[in-house]
C-alpha cells in the first residue's frame, strides 16, 4: 500500500490523491462462515481487529521474503513437481556427505551396500509416497451426498408363497386361541369364584350366626328358667318355713291356754274359799251386829265393868281404911301377929285385881271373912261374874277375831 | 431429558389413567413414592394401579410392610374427592382380606376414616362405611370401633343416610353391639330402631330387626327390646323372608325375660309362630321353634300350644340337627306339668 498522505498537508488546490482502495482497518472476521440461509444481519457495531494477531499479516523479516511470480496462478501439478525438484536436492546433498564418510574400497572390490538386519528391506531412491489433499470448494457449501444406490449384483430372483402353503392358519391359531381364551376365562373364573366364595362365606357365617343365636337364646332362657326355680324354690322354702313357725307358735299357744286353763279352774273356787275366809262376803245384818252392835255392847260391858270395879275399888278403898282403922286400933293394943296378916293383905289387894284373884279369894275369905262376908260374897260373886263376863268376853273376843 | 415413553403415541390397549407399574418388587415402593409427590394428576394414577394391585394378598401384605397406612391415611383429608374415593376403596378391598384386616386394626386406621363420615361425596361415605361393616366382623375390629366411640355417631348417622349407607351402618352395628350394648342404649338406639322397622325398604327392616336381635343379647338390651314386641310380632307376617327371620330373631330373644313374654303373649304372637314353624324351607324356622319354647313356659302358652304339638312333630324330621334338637325341647317343655 502506498503510503497515505498526510492530511492537512500538500496543495489543498491540488487533485487529492485517491487510492485503488482507500485504506481501512480491517474488522474482525468470524471464525466460522455464517450459516447459509441466515437472514441478512442488521448492523452490528463493527469490530476492529488486532493488528498483531490478524493472520493476514505477513510476519518475519521480509529480506528473504518469497518474491511472488508474475504468475501466481499455477497449477497443481507443477507445484507439486517443484516441491518434489527441492526435496531432491535436498536428499542428493545428504547423500553425498554420507558416501564420503566410509573408506574407499580396495582393488577389485566394491562397496556394496548390503543390509545385515533379518529383515531385508527395499530400499529405493524414492520413496513411493502418496499425497492427497482435500478441500473444499472455499466459496461452496458441501453438495447433499447422491443417495448411494449400489450396483446391481446377482440375480433377480423372484419367489412367492401361496395362501395355505407355509401353514394352515385354523389349525395353528388354536393353540394360541386356546391359550387366550383360557386365560380369559381363567381370570374371569378366578374374580366368579372371588365373589361366589365371599358371597359363601358370608351364607356360612349367617348360618353359623343363626345357630349360634339359637344356642344362645336356648342358654337364656334356660338360664331364665333355673333363675325362676330357684326363685320360686326360696320363696317356697319361706313360706315353708313360715307355715312351720306359725305351727310351732300355734302348739305354744295351745299348749300354753291348756295349761292356764287348767290352771285356772282351781282359781275360781279357790280364789272364793279365800274370799269366803277372809270374811269378804258376809252378812250384812250380823256384820252390822258384829261391828255396831258389839262395840257398843262392849263400851257397856265396860262401863258396867268399869263401875263394877269402881265399886270393888271404892270397896276395896273402904275395906282398906277400915282395915287400917282396925290395925290402928289393933297396933294400939298389943301387937300380935296379926300384923303380918293385914299387912299381907293391903299387899295382895294392890297387886292388880285380876291376878289376885283367887289369893283374894282366898285371902279374903280368910281374912275378912268375919267382918264383910257379904260384901266379900259379893265381891265374890261379882267377882265370879266378872270373871265370867270376862271369860266370855274373851271367848266372843276371840269369836271376832277368828271371824 | 430421556424418558421412558419412546414415541409421543401412547400404545393401544393402556389404561392412561393408571400409572405404569413397575416390574416385580419394586412395583409398590414406587408406586409410595408416587402417591407422596405434590402433583395431582401422579397422586391420582398411583391410586388408581394401586386400587387394581391390591386384590392380591400378598401384594396387601407388602404394602402394609412398606408402611402405606401412614400415607394413604394422609391422603384421606386430601382436598380432592377423586383421591379420596380412591383411598377409601383401596381401604375396602383391603379390608376383604385377613392380612388387611389386621393391618388395619394396628395402624389404626378406623378413628382417621371416622373423620371421613361427613363427607360430601357419597361415595367416600359408602366405601367408609363398608370398610367398617367389614372391620366390624372381626372380633378385634369390633371392639376397635367400641373403643373409638363410634356408635353415637353411626346412631346419628342412621337418621339422615342415603338407604345403602343405612344398609352397612346397621350391619356394622349388629356386629359391634354383639360385644357390647351399653353405648347404643344410652344413645337412644331403640327409638331409631323402632322408625327403621317399619322402613319401606325389605333390607333396612330386616337388617333393623338383626341389630335389635343383638341387642337383645344382652341383659340389659332384654328389658329395652321388650317396648318393640309388638312391632316385631307386626313384622312377623311380612312378606319377605328375611325380614321374618330377622324379627323372629329378636322375639327370640326379647322373650327370655318374663316381662317380654307376657307382652309376646299380648301381641297374639303364636299364630304367625306357628305358621313359621310349618313351613318347610322357612328360614325362620330355628328360631321360631325357640321362641315358641320360651312361650310355652308359661302357663296361657303352654295351654295354647298343647293343642299344636303335632307341628312340632313334624320339624323332628327336619335334616338340620339344631331344628330337630330344638323341637325335642319345645315338645318337652310343652308337656310338663308342674
Amino acid at each position: 500500500m502506498l503510503p497515505a498522505p498526510r492530511r492537512g498537508a500538500a496543495a489543498p488546490a491540488a487533485v487529492p490523491y485517491c487510492y485503488c482502495s482507500p485504506p481501512r482497518a480491517l474488522p474482525a472476521r468470524t471464525k466460522y462462515r455464517p450459516p447459509p440461509e441466515a437472514a441478512p444481519q442488521e448492523k452490528e457495531p463493527v469490530r476492529y481487529a488486532n493488528l498483531m494477531y490478524d493472520p493476514r499479516v505477513v510476519r518475519g523479516n521480509t529480506y528473504a521474503l518469497q518474491v511472488i511470480p508474475a504468475c501466481t496462478h499455477l497449477d497443481l501439478f507443477e507445484i507439486q513437481r517443484q516441491r518434489e525438484a527441492r526435496r531432491k536436492a535436498l536428499a542428493r546433498k545428504r547423500a553425498k556427505e554420507q558416501l564420503q564418510l566410509t573408506p574407499e574400497p580396495v582393488e577389485g572390490r566394491e562397496h556394496v551396500h548390503v543390509q545385515t538386519e533379518l529383515y531385508l528391506e527395499e530400499i529405493s531412491d524414492r520413496t513411493i509416497e502418496v499425497d492427497t489433499e482435500c478441500q473444499t470448494d472455499a466459496f461452496l457449501d458441501r453438495p447433499p451426498t447422491p443417495f448411494f444406490i449400489p450396483a446391481k449384483t446377482g440375480r433377480d430372483v423372484a419367489t412367492q408363497i401361496e395362501e395355505g402353503e407355509l401353514f394352515d392358519f385354523d389349525i395353528e391359531v388354536e393353540p394360541i386361541l386356546e391359550v387366550l381364551v383360557g386365560k380369559t376365562m381363567e381370570q374371569a373364573l378366578l374374580e366368579v369364584m372371588e365373589e361366589e366364595e365371599l358371597a359363601q362365606l358370608w351364607a356360612h357365617q349367617r348360618a353359623y350366626a343363626e345357630l349360634r343365636n339359637a344356642e344362645l337364646a336356648e342358654v337364656q332362657r334356660l338360664e331364665e328358667q333355673d333363675r325362676r326355680y330357684r326363685e320360686e324354690k326360696e320363696r317356697r322354702k319361706l313360706q315353708h318355713m313360715q307355715m312351720l313357725q306359725k305351727q310351732k307358735e300355734t302348739t305354744e299357744k295351745i299348749a300354753a291356754w291348756a295349761f292356764a286353763k287348767r290352771y285356772l279352774t282351781d282359781l275360781i273356787p279357790s280364789v272364793f274359799s279365800n274370799l269366803r275366809e277372809s270374811g269378804f262376803f258376809y252378812d250384812p245384818i250380823e256384820r252390822d251386829i258384829e261391828t255396831e252392835f258389839l262395840p257398843w255392847l262392849m263400851t257397856e260391858v265396860e262401863e258396867t265393868l268399869e263401875k263394877k270395879v269402881l265399886g270393888r275399888m271404892m270397896l276395896d278403898s273402904l275395906i282398906r281404911t277400915v282395915v287400917e282403922k282396925r290395925l290402928d286400933a289393933f297396933s294400939q293394943e298389943p301387937q300380935s301377929g296379926q300384923t303380918e296378916a293385914p299387912a299381907e293383905e293391903p299387899g295382895p289387894i294392890d297387886a292388880a285385881p285380876q291376878e289376885a284373884d283367887e289369893i283374894e279369894a282366898a285371902d279374903l275369905p280368910v281374912t275378912a271373912s268375919e267382918e264383910s262376908n257379904q260384901p266379900v260374897a259379893e265381891e265374890q260373886l261379882s267377882r265370879r261374874i266378872s270373871f265370867q263376863l270376862e271369860e266370855s268376853d274373851q271367848a266372843e273376843t276371840e269369836e271376832l277375831e277368828t271371824e | 431429558m430421556a424418558s421412558t415413553r419412546i414415541s409421543a403415541q401412547l400404545p393401544p390397549d393402556i389404561d392412561p389413567t393408571k400409572a405404569p407399574i413397575a416390574f416385580g418388587r419394586r412395583a409398590l415402593p414406587k408406586l409410595n413414592e408416587e402417591i407422596q409427590s405434590p402433583e395431582l394428576l401422579t397422586q391420582q394414577r398411583a391410586l388408581m394401579a394401586l386400587c387394581d394391585l391390591v386384590h392380591d394378598p400378598e401384594k396387601v401384605y407388602q404394602a402394609i410392610q412398606i408402611g402405606f397406612m401412614e400415607n394413604l391415611k394422609n391422603l384421606l383429608l386430601h382436598h380432592d374427592s377423586t383421591v379420596r374415593q380412591k383411598t377409601t376403596e383401596i381401604f375396602c378391598i383391603m379390608a376383604m382380606h385377613n392380612v388387611g384386616r389386621q393391618g388395619l386394626i394396628q395402624k389404626g386406621v378406623i378413628p382417621a376414616l371416622a373423620e371421613l363420615m361427613d363427607d360430601p361425596v357419597d361415595i367416600c361415605r359408602k366405601n367408609a362405611h363398608q370398610v367398617f361393616e367389614m372391620m366390624a366382623k372381626l372380633h378385634e375390629g369390633a371392639a376397635d370401633i367400641l373403643h373409638a366411640g363410634l356408635i353415637p355417631l353411626l346412631m346419628f348417622k342412621l337418621k339422615s343416610e342415603l338407604n345403602e349407607i343405612q344398609e352397612l351402618i346397621l350391619d356394622t352395628l349388629s356386629n359391634c353391639l354383639r360385644v357390647e350394648a351399653s353405648e347404643a342404649l344410652s344413645s337412644g338406639a331403640i327409638t331409631i330402631l323402632k322408625e327403621k322397622l317399619t322402613h319401606s325398604s325389605v333390607t333396612i327392616r330386616s337388617k333393623a330387626a338383626q341389630v335389635l336381635l343383638e341387642i337383645g343379647t344382652h341383659p340389659e338390651g332384654k328389658i329395652v327390646v321388650g317396648e318393640v314386641i309388638p312391632v316385631l310380632v307386626s313384622l312377623l307376617e311380612d312378606t319377605d323372608p328375611e325380614v321374618q327371620a330377622s324379627a323372629t330373631g329378636a322375639l327370640m330373644f326379647a322373650t327370655i325375660k318374663p316381662q317380654g313374654r307376657f307382652s309376646a303373649l299380648g301381641a297374639e304372637a303364636i299364630p304367625p309362630l306357628l305358621k313359621l314353624v310349618a313351613g318347610e324351607t322357612s328360614k325362620a324356622r330355628l328360631s321360631a321353634i325357640k321362641t315358641l319354647t320360651m312361650l310355652a313356659e308359661l302357663p296361657e302358652g303352654r295351654r295354647k300350644l298343647l293343642d299344636h304339638t303335632d307341628t312340632f312333630q313334624q320339624c323332628l324330621n327336619d335334616p338340620c340337627e339344631a331344628v330337630r334338637r330344638a323341637a325335642e325341647i319345645a315338645i318337652r317343655v310343652i308337656k310338663w306339668k308342674p
